[in-house]
């Protein structure tokens, strides 16, 4: 980031990590339709624990009633998706405990769901979780801290409008 | 404008991979797509708009094409329902 884009303020949107664990590229995610990009830019989160949070201040578009998922739509604009592990669909809600409900104003920070980690790993899923971006289009750009350990709220994606 | 409407038979109704897949089959053609549930309907060309109409394995989809290549996306947006929902 340039001193001319602090000046204009154009350093970009910042989102943080929704969960804690290492941060790593979406390409590295074991499923065409995260690392194809079908669903939007972003990164993803091989989780140390099972606690999901509100990357930054939002509104629950859609609490996936399996909990296995979430969208929100950013007081920023991002359209934001956070898949909690592969497949995981058809766990059907089983391990995951929702803690917040479509409409609702979350602030950053605050708890979305909680999964046992251990229980969705043992039933053979991969726990990786993608951070995506669903209106990647919106944006010049999508830039992604990766191959580092992040704790809950470091900065994990910056988006800079076109 | 052309329509269709289709039934959905994937047990896990219209989730987060396969939304991604319409929307980006959707993104192919130069025509206004939308699709509709019976209490909700969509940009298909909007990712998070389409996961929000949270469609079930049942549940009837109408599909609206608009434009130039209306013809020719009704088509293809037939064969991609009937080949992953």
């Amino acid at each position: 980031m340039g001193f001319f884009d602090k000046l204009l303020g154009k350093s970009g949107d910042v989102l943080c990590a929704p969960v804690a664990g290492t941060a790593v590229a979406i390409g590295e995610v074991n499923d065409p339709t995260f690392s194809q990009e079908i669903l939007g830019k972003g990164m993803a989160i091989r989780p140390k624990e099972g606690k999901v949070v509100a990357p930054c201040d939002a509104k629950v578009d859609i609490m996936f009633e399996t909990g296995h998922a979430v969208s929100l739509v950013a007081d920023c604009g991002a359209e934001i998706l956070i898949h909690v592990g592969l497949d995981t669909v058809n766990l059907k809600g089983k391990h995951y405990t929702v803690h917040a409900e479509n409409g609702q104003k979350v602030k950053k920070g605050d708890l979305l769901m909680e999964f046992d980690l251990d229980a969705v790993a043992a039933e053979g899923y991969d726990t990786i979780t993608p951070v995506v971006i669903c209106n990647s289009g919106d944006y010049a750009s999508v830039e992604a801290v990766t191959g580092k350990e992040v704790a809950l709220g470091d900065p994990i994606l910056t988006l800079k409008k076109k | 404008m052309q329509s269709f409407t289709y039934v959905i038979r994937d047990p896990l109704g219209l989730h987060a991979r396969p939304a991604g897949l319409l929307v980006k089959a959707a993104a192919g053609y130069a025509s206004a797509v939308t699709v509709a549930t019976p209490s909700g309907k969509a940009d298909a060309k909007r990712i998070m708009a389409v996961m929000r109409l949270a469609a079930k394995q049942g549940m009837e989809l109408t599909v609206t094409c608009e434009g130039p290549d209306e013809e020719a996306a009704c088509a293809g947006l037939k064969a991609f329902l009937a080949e992953n929902l």
